[in-house]
């Protein structure tokens, strides 16, 4: 009993035994996260050893904790309203579209570090810019003053060519960018997903037929395509979202495969096979949910990719000229001297926002990844 | 009634090039409802093969089995819908039994959902279940990862004794637990026996498990079935 409870001495505890001493050091380790964690409370022994237990004797070492721990906190119930959770759920998990985000936020509460909540600041700042760009822009975006002004206290950025206010067509861009980038992503997406699910839940002939077309969309050079594309088609916005979104969905089909591949061969998948359960109900309610981690940051990446090929598209002169993006101010900056003149405050700030606000999607991408160990398991242990 | 294995071969990897590998060759055994057939053999034999097999979850390569005098795998529609809920599985780790994104509620019903139990009957339904097994009603409110392994196997079999089963494939449903816990899940799967009169294909590496369960035993080895007794 004396050696058991040694690790909790601070001088290191010595075994003759090389296998026992090696076994002391870690829990040694265990044992001193533990304290950490539980702040030194006193009155608590060993809890560390309850991750080590056999799976069987968790619930008594959970049961006997100490009020104000985690574990409680979860629960949030006191045990005579078990009856009532059998009937009812609270409003907000009844509907359908607040309950994961609910469950996600309680669980994974402090999944955002700290420069991913700067992204998520600033991509809040760009979405605002985009939906409401009439109440942040001073003027019309069609509104003409004087050509080639330089900036002064009531135009901020100056005006182009044409007498534009080049900080209200910045506003007025911010849509058009932000707009291809999510709708091009959102196809791409559902494509990627659909793809993915279908050929690794089915395997066989199917898995072989989707993972062949995938491979050879997957080989197809993508900007010299969009960039023929764009010079046949009537060059718009619409057509434009569809080429990105139709081009860009091969490695998220495959990403998605290899995780459905692997969830179908857990255990609850293969009882809800076994019980009779549709293939759509499988894949909607067993496998999506579990590969959630998986597609949203592909989504913010795909959003991200898709805003720097509309930029790069639309600088070719590619763009739809009668809606202006920020990768079209850039085109016009350059072909109509902006860059000759050197009036920074024309070519600089789209090309800014083009930056500030991929990085802000990729940010809060990154945030959405699972980080190392961030299993279900141990977040219920913790 | 009873489901009647019968010369039951397994390729894998056969294909138009390859001769794929033999896992196990012409097979035979019967499972009588309300007896337990325990089959024991080495890793890797392919136990858990004829197991999933024999719930219609993959197919032989060769041979048959019968359930109710019917091939198995000529079934379509309702009547294939009817088998696998005649059919079930247990799996060896409790962890993996259910959705970690699913609180235990939420399976249970869905459950209750496919086998078109009125809403109202619901709560009484998984209330009977949960006292069958030994659990309050505590746990419903919990996500997979908030239960022990013994509770998760316990609720597993709940589930599937919700479909009313006549014969459930046991695939190693006391190796991922503790002594203690084994002892608990394995006197459960014999007072369900008693009761519903539930036929058992136990499949376990581990004699003295078998022994304690079965009525009749085999060995698979070497790609072969040799009933003991």
């Amino acid at each position: 009993m004396q050696k058991e409870t040694c690790v909790h001495e601070k001088e290191p505890c010595v075994y003759e035994d090389v296998e026992l001493q090696r076994e002391a050091r870690v829990r040694k380790k265990a044992c001193i996260k533990k304290e950490a964690y539980l702040e030194k409370e006193p009155g608590i022994p060993d809890v560390g050893y309850v991750q080590k237990k056999a799976p069987g004797q968790k619930e008594v070492d959970i049961l006997k904790k100490a009020p104000g721990q985690k574990e409680v906190d979860i629960l949030k119930k006191a045990p005579g309203q078990n009856e009532a959770y059998i009937k009812q759920r609270t409003w907000q998990e009844k509907i359908p579209v607040f309950r994961q985000p609910i469950i996600y936020l309680q669980k994974y509460g402090k999944f955002l570090g700290t420069f991913n909540r700067a992204g998520l600041f600033l991509l809040l700042f760009f979405l605002c810019m985009a939906l409401l760009p009439s109440f942040f822009a001073p003027y019309s975006p069609a509104e003409r003053f004087t050509p080639y002004e330089a900036p002064s206290v009531s135009h901020f950025l100056g005006t182009n060519d044409i007498g534009n206010d080049i900080l209200s067509e910045l506003f007025y861009g911010a849509r058009i960018s932000m707009m291809v980038g999510f709708a091009s992503a959102c196809i791409s997406t559902l494509i990627g997903l659909t793809i993915g699910l279908l050929s690794g839940y089915f395997r066989g002939w199917v898995d072989e037929l989707l993972m062949g077309f995938t491979d050879v969309v997957l080989i197809l050079p993508k900007i010299p395509l969009i960039i023929i594309l764009g010079a046949f088609l009537h060059p718009s916005v619409w057509i434009l979202i569809l080429v990105l979104g139709l081009l860009s969905w091969e490695s998220l089909a495959r990403i998605v495969r290899a995780k459905t591949l692997q969830i179908r061969e857990s255990g609850y998948v293969k009882s809800a096979r076994g019980m009779g359960f549709s293939p759509f109900h499988i894949m909607s309610t067993d496998i999506i949910p579990n590969i959630v981690h998986v597609v949203l940051p592909k989504f913010m990446l795909a959003t991200a990719s898709a805003m720097i090929s509309e930029a790069s598209l639309s600088f070719l002169g590619l763009g739809d000229t009668s809606m202006k993006s920020w990768g079209m101010m850039l085109s016009f900056a350059f072909s109509r001297g902006g860059f000759i003149r050197e009036m920074w405050w024309w070519y600089m700030p789209p090309g800014l926002c083009i930056t500030l606000c991929v990085m802000a999607i990729a940010l809060v991408g990154f945030g959405f990844e699972p980080k190392a160990g961030d299993t279900e398991k141990q977040v219920v242990d913790i | 009634m009873s489901l009647k294995i019968k010369n039951l071969s397994k390729k894998y990897g056969a294909g138009l090039f390859s001769e794929g590998t033999e896992i196990f060759r012409e097979v035979s055994f019967t499972l009588e409802a309300g007896k337990t057939f325990g089959l024991m053999g080495p890793s890797g034999v392919g136990k858990s093969t004829l197991g999933r097999i024999t719930a219609g979850l993959e197919k032989p390569t060769d041979g048959d089995v019968f359930y109710k005098e019917t091939s198995i795998f000529g079934l379509a529609g309702a009547e294939r819908t009817a088998f696998r809920r005649k059919v079930q599985l247990m799996f060896q780790d409790p962890t993996d039994a259910f959705n970690p994104r699913k609180k235990i509620d939420r399976s249970i019903f869905e459950i209750l959902k496919l086998i078109k139990i009125p809403e109202p009957e619901r709560p009484d339904k998984t209330r009977t279940m949960l006292e069958t097994i030994g659990l309050s009603e505590e746990v419903l409110s919990r996500f997979p990862a908030q239960l022990s392994g013994g509770q998760l196997q316990r609720l597993a079999l709940g589930r599937i004794l919700l479909l009313e089963p006549a014969f459930i494939v046991l695939d190693e449903p006391t190796s991922a637990l503790d002594v203690s816990v084994q002892a608990q899940v394995l006197h459960l799967l014999k007072q369900v026996q008693e009761k519903w009169r539930i036929g058992y294909l136990l499949i376990s590496h581990d004699e003295a498990i078998i022994n304690f369960m079965s009525d009749s035993r085999g060995l698979l080895e070497n790609g072969k079935l040799r009933v003991l007794d």
